[in-house]
Parts: structure tokens; sequence; C-alpha cells
């Protein structure tokens, strides 16, 4: 009951206490409960307001459930619906009480005025307690048969509502065949797309456990319907608008004319009023043509200016859902804003977040025919009131030089910042000169000219001490003072509280040393001697191996310390390009906003212990999308540990092994000599390829024992079947997998009594082998397990891959699905969570 | 799919909480989030997209009350914000304005419309008019109404007709005796001057506001004499696509009541209507400030209620400040204001004086930024000029009016 607990947590001096009041109430309520004067509905209208207002600021009033029930009768529209409020608020923690109020909400249903029909549909469905679903069923009916559209629309969220509540009676019913025709057959636009949401919904919860649904699901996705919804699209309101668009994205056309038929129909979608509605159109668009290079370019044409209309016509909020958008179309594209820079000008008024996406969109726009007009604009917002915006500018204008080659006026600029004497100004700025000095040490001499007139003491925040310490070290034949100026930092050893600072006085101390030592030695002998006393253990431990080095050979110590500097050409980016890929696919939708794929920020509770987070999302990026070649070597040497893990092995050690001991597959965090082991073994893969015949023959000679001792086949044997003596070798295996884009991804629970049975992972692959399930590989440890698996069709060679995560402590499995034939991966899917969900049951 | 829409007063109190799904959120995700605001110090710093613990939050801030919508599921977050927005607009419709007061005197009817507009978490109608049939506003007219006949429904009868339409917008069947309809281009000047005194940015978004008073089933054309000059269209649902396409027409069936039709933005312009010269010197600890407020390009009409306003830096510690004409205002949170009103015809104003800086500081290196503030009636500056509108089928007693203003928008003058 979370209504008194929250009554509790929020205790206010300005509101009653609550217990003397509500029991007030309940006297007062029950005085007009049967009370039949004229003027009575006001009366009740008083206290009804008290009582929801109580309710509205967090105070228990449960206890008048039944009063409020009793004094229900009414004819007042006002008073019913608060009496709805008050009932839908509370039904939940009052189940047995709740059936008080089913007569009079059922009663309702049948009113005259299709009004309350609606409403006490809607409330009635909305009591969501399971014991009285049985009341439900017919004014559901009579609902979906209401001559009046808006009851129809409450009713068909009702099926939905009671979907949630007992999914069984609501299929028992028969219910989503009604709505089904419904949606196709309605007059009402509203009526169709609720039908559509709750379709939606409940076929895809029922996809799991049910071949029908997950036909039905797919015949929402069939040319016939699509085309039904888009062509009446502009009958909908603008949010049912979003759902028809969500599920167009999901379309796949046949040809190139369905394409250019389906963004005919839309186009004019993208000028419609409601940014929600120009985003889903935005991503059909992007979503249809992205096979077709050539449109692909069109379409970022066609969706800018709409889509810059959005930035600067809506509320801050909007604005900034959409630059998180454009932020990442403008990374793929980075011509399509470039020549509309000015739209990404700040506006003094603006809230900071808009501010900071607006700086990030002129920084990722910049090109050499616009950073002249887009710098300078910066440069003006480095003397603005807002220091945090001011500061990031400063970053910017560092950036947009960083991705130039013609830096010449840019570092003038930067150059500038250091005579504003602002201490923040200044601070960012030495921070970007040293990185620029990084990349193009050509402009050293201009650079150090000015950061030499530079007093040290102006500067506090330990980053840009530091990156001046650094380019003195650095620079210290050119900046006559160097020495001195650090000699003089030295000196305050004491009050410098940065570790970072001290290191870096420590290495500058060297490097001067070794351009100019007379001038040096006693400010370095000062350094070493307070670093090696130092209560850091970084700066101690620097100090100390400095001073062995010295002693040792200075020559040497100078190759280690200040050895010919290389300029740096690339900065270690932040995302990779399988990343930003994978957050396109993802367009409108959270991931965008928070620059991160779902995979990594979605589901933290189940996802909580688990340790590969991010192999799991790069095992998904189909060949074609991973472009770099050094990670996807990687992600190639981790499949091999893991695919390798049991069959090499068994096929090396032997058939005799059937319990454990033999699988003991290389845990995640697989230590170098393992996976080196594996690599080895991974030559010998082709070899064994030869020999498939012999090995899947050892695998079910293996599994015999298994197989025999199984409980029998499924029950209600699925529409797909599987061949249970199937084979595929896991080189075979191995190439598909990475060939073979993922047709299906699913999350299910196992139950309990597979989770405790699954102290081993073989318990787990014999219990799929008996469902003609065959497992290639397993790997893991508790509380995670990692398996892969294989199956073929029993009438012909049709291979299935499946990779199964297996998460025993939130009780959850991750299963992905490759398939040859993508058509019949759903129904593979549904087998394979059969056969796991039967996992552990006697 | 949303769970659940709070509304959080200023004081983070939580005035209502309306729960859309089975699953319930509990209210300790407003404390979470309110503790989350005040780390932030200001509200309006708060990120419009949150993850909490638990849920994902999108909040709006209009006027001081926060609406807070969470969802656990994934959604676009365009349509969350794009929702709150609007059933902030609503309620202010509906209300009046949108305060703390307001919302807790009429919680009943912030109740009933947000039943209205969203059931299980996906919103259903947004669309004033047809809210407004479903759900009577509390005005004073039905306030008083309530007193005479003691029927004290703010719920009308009728069942909203439009709601089952094929034209989502408009009620089946309005009568009107007199037939009206008001045509209002209302447009605002975005500008950024820099630093030298040149014009960065200079661009003007409007609307096109109409209020249809029209009974049956009026069809509409409106023609612009230039609509050439318009970029960054959009539309009213009621608006078909295809005749702008083609010739730059709007054909349309009037939703009921008042609407916005269009929005647009005018680029590139070339001038302001008034110009803003500030120039200050700062030498051992003061600085002299001195800013001239002119007329540059008469637009025709008379500008009004011209505003100056400004943050002084923060390490102005004091300020004295005067002008030749008009008033000028320094709040406590150094936001100094001036009031100019109308220019007068024999002067030009100028505001002039010194600011003391902070001991230590020599001279000035933060310098304010300049709004200004305008507004122009009977003028549309972008320079659109409407053409004509018809009625397909004209109605006895037809009277049809149009009318113009301009006003500053984000009007920022830098120094």
């Amino acid at each position: 009951m979370a209504p008194p607990a929250a009554s509790q947590r929020y205790p206010s001096p300005s509101q009653p206490s609550g217990k003397s009041e509500v029991s007030d109430l309940k006297t007062q309520l029950r005085q007009l409960a049967g009370s039949r004067a004229p003027g009575v509905d006001d009366s009740k209208r008083d206290l009804y307001k008290k009582v929801i207002s109580y309710m509205t600021i967090g105070i228990d009033v449960s206890s008048v459930f039944g009063e409020m029930v009793m004094c229900s009768a009414t004819s007042d529209i006002v008073l019913k619906k608060m009496c709805y409020l008050y009932v839908g608020n509370y039904a939940k923690g009052n189940p047995d009480l709740s059936l008080l109020t089913i007569n009079f909400l059922q009663r309702d249903c049948k009113d005259e005025d299709p009004m309350i029909r609606g409403l006490a549909l809607r409330s009635l469905c909305s009591l969501r307690v399971p014991n009285l679903v049985e009341y439900l069923v017919g004014p559901l009916w009579s609902g979906l048969k209401d001559n009046n559209s808006y009851v129809r629309t409450i009713a068909v969220t009702g099926v939905l509502k009671l979907y949630h509540i007992s999914p069984s009676t609501c299929i028992d019913a028969d219910f989503p065949a009604t709505l089904k025709s419904l949606m196709l057959h309605d007059s009402d636009a509203q009526v169709v797309a609720n039908c559509l949401s709750a379709l939606q919904e409940i076929w895809s919860l029922e996809a799991s456990h049910s071949e029908e649904a997950c036909r039905e699901k797919e015949s929402l996705l069939s040319k016939p319907v699509i085309y039904y919804f888009l062509n009446r699209i502009k009958e909908f309101n603008e949010w049912a608008q979003c759902l028809i668009l969500e599920l167009a994205v999901k379309y796949v056309p046949s040809d190139s004319n369905d394409i250019f038929d389906i963004m005919n129909l839309l186009e004019d979608r993208l000028q419609h009023a409601n940014g929600a509605v120009v985003l889903a159109t935005v991503k059909v668009f992007l979503q249809l043509t992205l096979s077709m290079t050539d449109v692909h370019q069109q379409v970022y044409e066609r969706i800018k200016s709409p889509l810059l209309t959005l930035v600067s016509s809506g509320s801050p909020e909007q604005s900034y859902a959409i630059l998180s958008h454009l932020h990442l179309l403008v990374v793929r594209a980075p011509f399509i804003f470039a020549a509309d820079y000015k739209h990404f000008y700040c506006q003094y008024n603006e809230p900071s977040y808009v501010k900071k996406l607006k700086l990030e969109m002129l920084t990722a726009v910049a090109n050499e025919s616009n950073t002249y007009e887009i710098v300078t604009e910066l440069c003006e917002y480095a003397a603005n009131v807002d220091i945090a915006i001011a500061r990031e500018s400063i970053r910017a204008v560092g950036k947009i030089a960083l991705q130039q080659y013609d830096v010449n006026a840019i570092v003038d600029r930067l150059l500038q910042f250091l005579e504003m004497e602002k201490d923040y100004v200044t601070a960012e700025t030495l921070v970007l000169v040293k990185d620029l000095l990084r990349k193009y040490p050509q402009w050293s001499h201009d650079c150090i000219s000015v950061v030499g007139g530079i007093s040290s003491k102006n500067i506090q925040e330990p980053k840009a001490k530091a990156a001046l310490i650094w380019m003195l070290g650095e620079y210290a034949q050119d900046m006559s003072d160097a020495p001195y100026v650090l000699e003089n930092l030295i000196e305050n050893w004491e009050e410098e509280h940065s570790a970072e600072v001290r290191l870096h006085l420590l290495t500058a101390a060297m490097k001067c040393f070794f351009k100019r030592a007379p001038e040096t030695q006693k400010a370095l002998g000062i350094a070493l001697a307070a670093g090696i006393a130092d209560f850091h253990q970084d700066v101690h431990d620097r100090a100390l191996f400095y001073y062995r080095v010295l002693q040792y050979d200075v020559h040497v110590a100078e190759r280690v310390v200040s050895p010919p500097k290389q300029a740096v050409s690339v900065f270690a980016d932040t995302q990779s390009s399988e990343i930003k890929d994978r957050i396109f696919d993802e367009f409108n939708s959270l991931s965008v906003i928070y620059q991160k794929p779902s995979y990594m920020f979605t589901d933290k509770e189940h996802r909580g212990p688990f340790e590969f987070s991010d192999e799991l999302g790069n095992i998904s990026i189909t060949p074609e999308a991973s472009s770099d070649i050094v990670p996807a070597q990687q992600y190639e040497a981790n499949d091999k540990d893991l695919l390798l893990g049991v069959d090499e092995k068994d096929d090396n050690k032997g058939l005799s092994n059937n319990n454990g001991s033999a699988y003991t597959a290389p845990s995640l965090e697989s230590s170098s000599s393992i996976s080196s082991q594996m690599q080895e073994l991974a030559i010998s893969g082709p070899a064994t390829s030869a020999t498939t015949p012999q090995s899947s023959f050892g695998f079910d000679d293996l599994f015999g024992l298994g197989l025999s001792t199984a409980p029998a086949p499924t029950p209600s044997p699925p529409i797909l079947k599987l061949n249970p003596r199937a084979a595929l070798d896991p080189g075979a295996f191995q190439q598909k997998w990475r060939q073979l884009p993922i047709s299906l991804t699913q999350e299910c629970s196992v139950n309990p009594q597979g989770i405790a049975a699954l102290t081993v992972p073989q318990s787990l692959i014999r219990h799929m082998q008996s469902h003609s399930i065959h497992c290639i590989a397993s790997g893991g440890q508790s509380p995670n397990f990692k398996f892969f698996f294989f199956a073929q069709k029993e009438s012909e060679p049709s291979n299935y891959l499946a990779e199964c995560i297996i998460n025993t402590s939130s009780a959850k499995a991750q299963i992905k699905v490759k398939a040859d034939e993508q058509s019949t991966s759903q129904a593979f899917t549904t087998v394979f969570e059969t056969a796991l969900s039967k996992f552990g049951l006697p | 799919m949303l769970q659940c829409i709070f509304l959080i007063s200023d004081s983070g109190e939580v005035m209502l909480e309306k729960q859309l799904t089975g699953h319930r959120v509990d209210r300790s995700i407003c404390a979470w989030f309110w503790d989350q605001s005040i780390s932030q110090g200001d509200s309006f710093k708060l990120l419009p997209v949150i993850a909490s613990p638990t849920h994902y939050l999108f909040q709006i801030v209009r006027d001081g009350i926060t609406l807070l919508a969470c969802s656990q599921v994934e959604m676009p977050p365009l349509m969350a914000i794009e929702f709150l927005c609007r059933v902030a607009d609503v309620l202010s419709d509906y209300l009046g304005g949108l305060n703390e007061d307001l919302v807790k005197d009429n919680f009943i009817i912030v109740y009933e419309l947000l039943d209205e507009m969203i059931d299980n978490g996906f919103p259903l109608t947004t669309e004033p008019s047809i809210l407004r049939e479903m759900i009577a506003p509390p005005n004073l007219v039905s306030k008083m109404l309530s007193v005479v006949t003691g029927n004290a429904s703010n719920v009308s009868d009728t069942l909203p007709s439009g709601a089952g339409s094929c034209v989502p917008w408009r009620p089946t069947d309005p009568k009107y005796s007199s037939n009206e309809v008001y045509v209002d281009l209302v447009e605002e000047m975005d500008a950024t001057v820099n630093r030298d005194g040149e014009l960065v940015k200079c661009e003007i978004y409007g609307e096109v506001q109409m209020n249809s008073q029209l009974s049956g089933f009026p069809d509409l054309t409106l023609s612009f004499a230039n609509p050439s000059i318009l970029e960054d269209m959009r539309f009213h649902p009621c608006v078909r696509f295809r005749p702008w396409e083609s010739h730059q027409v709007l054909s349309f069936v009037p939703p009921d009541g008042e609407f916005k039709l269009m929005s647009y933005r005018v680029k590139k312009l070339k001038n302001t209507p008034v110009y803003v010269k500030p120039q200050i010197t700062s030498d051992s600890g003061t600085c002299r400030i001195s800013v001239l407020v002119g007329i540059r390009s008469d637009p025709g009409k008379t500008i009004e209620s011209i505003t100056l306003s400004f943050q002084l830096p923060y390490c102005v510690s004091s300020a004295d400040l005067s002008s030749n004409h008009g008033t000028v205002t320094i709040l406590s949170n150094k936001t100094c204001t001036w009031t100019i009103g109308r220019i007068p015809k024999d002067k030009t104003p100028c505001l002039s004086g010194t600011l003391t800086l902070e001991t230590g500081l020599e001279r000035l290196h933060v310098f304010p930024t300049f709004k200004l503030g305008f507004k122009i009636m009977g003028t549309a500056l972008s320079g659109l000029r409407i053409e004509k509108l018809d009625l397909q089928t004209i109605p006895p007693r037809l009277y049809k009016g149009f009318r113009a203003q301009t006003r500053a928008g984000e009007f920022d003058v830098r120094l």
C-alpha cells in the first residue's frame, strides 16, 4: 500500500496531521450516504473534494473507502468522476472493498450518457484487482460494440489493461481478434489507433509463447496493413501518428518503389506542428533509405530545414531533445548543417543545457568555410557573464582548432584570451594551448612568447597550472626565465595541493635540467628531495625513479624523460564508430539523449552484475558496420575463446569425459595464457572440420545418456521441427555467427528450479540437447553463464544459431538468435524459450 | 509510455499525482528529483530528461510549476516533452495561467483534463477545442451559471462530437449567429548585434493566429502577397499540404475558436527598427557606461514599450545609473532594467552612469549583454502581407478582420 507510506514520508508543517480530519469526513459522508434531500449533492461534492485533496497531498484516506462508495449513487457527473478517481487510487490496496464498487460501475457502464459509460468503463478497468477480472469481460464486450466511438476508444484501452491484470482471461475471451477486426474496420481513427497500440503490446508479449501471436505480430508489418495506416495517417491525431510512424520504421519495404511510395505519403508530415511527429517521420526516412546511399544523402537535405525549425521555434526543452538528435546527424553527415551554422548561435536567455548542445553543434559543423565566423562568435561567449558557458566556448574553440588544418587565426584568438586576464579564461586557454602544441609543434614560437608572459601566480586551477608547467619544461630553451619560474614554483612545493601539479613539476624540472643544466640544477635537487619526502605515493615514486635514473646515467635519463617529441595526430576519441551506428539505429529514442546505445543504460537492475556488457554490444554489430579492424579482431578472439571452450577440448581429450571436469571453459576475464592456448586451438579448427561427422557423432554419443533419461519431448510439439542429430562444426559456426545479422533478441526469465539446477553449465547443455538444441560452446562462472547453441531444421539444412546469457542472480536469460532463414527465427526462439522454461522442472 | 505525471510546486511540494498504468510510481521519486534540482542550484538548469535510479524522468518547468513524467520503458523523448508542453498549455489555457494556487484550487479539473488527455500512458487528445467540449473551463461565466441555476457541473452534457468526427480538430456542427473570422500576424524579431555593432543574426519568427467563429463546415483559403519570403513553415494539422506545395495557398477547414494556423521564419533581414549603442570604458576600478537608444529605420508605426535590460557583471560592487528619459531600476540580483516606453521626438534617450568594481580589479573583463524589448502594433516587420481570405461557401453576414503586430523576441546586443 503505497499511499500510507508516502504520507509518512511527506510530513509538511502546513498540512493537517490527517487522522482526526479523516474520521470527521467519514462521519459526515456516512450521514449523507442515505440522504435524498435537495442540495445533498453540493455537500457531497465539498466532502469529496476534501477527500481527494487529502489524497493528493499524500494523506491516506483509504479508510473512508466504504463511505465513498456508499455515497456514489448520484447522477452528478463531477461527483462520479471524483469517486472514480478515488476508487482507482485505492482499489488495489483494498481488494475486498473494491467488490462494492463493481456494482455501481457496472450499472454506470449501461448508462444512457456515453460519457458516463466511457468513464465508468475506464474506471472499472483501472481498478486492477486480479480477483475482480471476471466482472470486466462483460462490460468490455459491450464497450467494444458500443455505437459511440468515445466508449469504444476506452474499451480498447480497457482490453489492454485487462491483459496486464490477467493475460489468460484476455486471450480466452478472444479479445485480440476483436481488436484486430476493429482496427481494420472501425470508422473512428482514435479507436483504430488504440487498437494498434493495444495489439502491438499484447502480441509482442504473447509472441514468446504463442506461434499465433507471433504471426499476428508480423502481420501488423505486412504491406497491406502498413499502407492501410499510412494512407489515412492524416485522419489520426498527432500522437496516434507517432504510433503509426513507429510501426512504419519496422516495415521492410519490398523494393525501391515501395520506399518512394512511403516517402511520398509521409513527406508532408515533416511540416507538422508537433515535433514528435516530425522526428518520427525523419526516422522513417532515414531508416528506409539506409541502403540507398544517394537517396539517403537527399534525405539529409530534405529533413534539414524542418529540424532547424523545430530547434528555433520550440520551448527550450524541445530544442534540447532536437539538438541531441541533430548532433547525431551532424556527426554522420557533417556537411548538412555547415551552411546553417548561425542557427546554433546561442541566445542570452537560453538555458545552459541548450547552450551547451549548441556549442557542441558549432564545433561539429565547423569546416574550412565557416570557421572564421564560428570562432568569432565563440570568442564573444568567452566574455559572457555565464562562466560555465564561457569555459565551454573556449573549449569549443580549442576543439575546432584541433580539427582544422588552418589554425593560424584560431591560435591568435586563443592567445588573445590569455590577454583578457580573467582567471578562468586563462586557465581554460592554457590547457588548450598545451593540447595545440602537442598537435602542432610548429606554433610553439608564437604561443611560447605569450605564455611566457603569464605570471604563474595568477593561475590557481590545477589543470591549468599543470599545463603551464608542462610548457615550461617542454620549451625551456625558448623561455628565458623558465628555470626561475620553475624554481619559484618548486620553492612553494608545500603549498601545492594537487598531486598532478607536483608530478608535472618534477618532470618539468627534469626536462629543464637537460636543456639548461647549470640554471636548473639547484631547483631540481630541491624538487627531487621534496618529491621523495612527499606523502603522495605517485609523487614519491616518480621522484625516486628520476633520482635513481639520474644516478645511473644522465643520458639514459634524458632518453627516458625527454625523448624527441612526436606530434600527436589524433587524440583518443571517446566514441567508436560502432557505438555511433548503434545509436543511429535507435534514432528518436532516449539513447540519443544519453549518447549511448540502449544496452548501455537500460535495464540496469537486470544488468548490474554482468561483466561483459560491452562485449554484448560488440558481437551484435554486423560485419559491414565494423569498419576498423583492430577491435573486430578482438571480438573474434573473444568469440574463439568461448566457442572453443568446450568442443575442441572434447575432441582433444577424447569422448570419455561426460561429467563436468572437462568443461572448465575459460572464464570471461580469461587470462592471456588461456586465450593464447585458445588461439592455438583455433588454428587446428579447420582440421577438425574435415572430420565433422565424427565429431558430431561424438556429440550425440556424448550426450546419449542425457537423451535417454531426459523427459519425453514437449507435449505439444511446436510447428518447427528440429533435427535431433544436427551437426555443425565449430569453424562453420564461428563463420556463420560473424556473417549473419541478429534476427532476434529476447529477454526472458528462467524459473528458480532452473537456476538451482544451473550449478554447472553441463546441466543446461544436456537439457537443451534433449530438445534438439545443441551446445557448441559454453563458458562463464556464477552468476553469469554464456552458451552458444545451434540447431537445424528437421527437413532441410537450415541452421539456427543462438547465444544465450544467463544471469543466475537476476534469473534472466538473454537470447540472441541468428538464422539462415530469417523468417523462421521467431519460431525457433519460441522453441528455444519453451525448452529453456522447462529447464529444472522434474 | 508514461507511467505517472506529477505536478510539483516551486517549493518542491507534490501538488498532484496522476498514475497512468498499473505500475504505480512511488512518490519518493519526486523527493529524489527535488534533491537533484536543488543540487543544481537552479531548476532551470536541470536537464529535461534525467535518468533516476528507477525511472527515466521528463520534466518541463512553466512559471515555477514543474511537470514531471516518469517512464520505465524506451520511448521517443520528444514525444514525452511535447506532451508535457501541451499539458502545460492546456492547463494554463483552462486555469488562466499556471501557478500553485490556481492548480490547487482547480485540482479536480486538472485531474479531469489529464484523464481525457492520456490513457494508459499513451496520449489521446490534446486539442484544446475538443477538450473544452468535454470539460468546461472554470471561467466566470460557468461560475455565475452555477450560482444562478444551481447546476454546478463543469462537465458539458454532450459528448464531444469532434472526438468522433473525421476532422478531429473540429466539432461537427457549431452554430453562430454572426460569422466572424480574425487573422492575426504576430511576429517576433530575434536579433544578435555583436561587439562591433554588426548585425550577426536578424530574423523574424512569426505566427498566423486565427479566431474562427464560423457555422457549419467552412473551407477557407488564405493567400499571401509575398509567400516566397517564408521559410521553415509549420502548419496546424488542418492545413492541406498539396495546395501549399503547388501554389503557396493555405487551404484548410479551421478548428473552432482560437488556434495557431502556422508558424514561419523570415531570415536574413538587414535592418532593425531600433538601434542600441552601448559604450563602456573602465579604468582604475570604475567604469563609465553610456547607452544610446534610437530609431534606426522607422517602421511607419509607433514603437512602444521599449525596454532595455541587462545583467551587471558579478564583479561590479555598486552601480549608479541614470537616464535622460524613462526609468532605471536595479534589482538585488544585479538585473538592471531601463524602461523607455516611446522614443521622444526631441531627444535621444541615453542611459549613463558609473559602475564601481570590486576592490582589486582594475578593469572590467566581463561585459553585459543587453536585451532589447519593444512592440509595434499594426505592422509585420517581416514584410509579410496577407492577400486575401476566401470562404468557399459564403455565409450571410461574414465579418473578416486582419491585424498585425511585431515585438522583440530574443534581441541581444552584446558589448
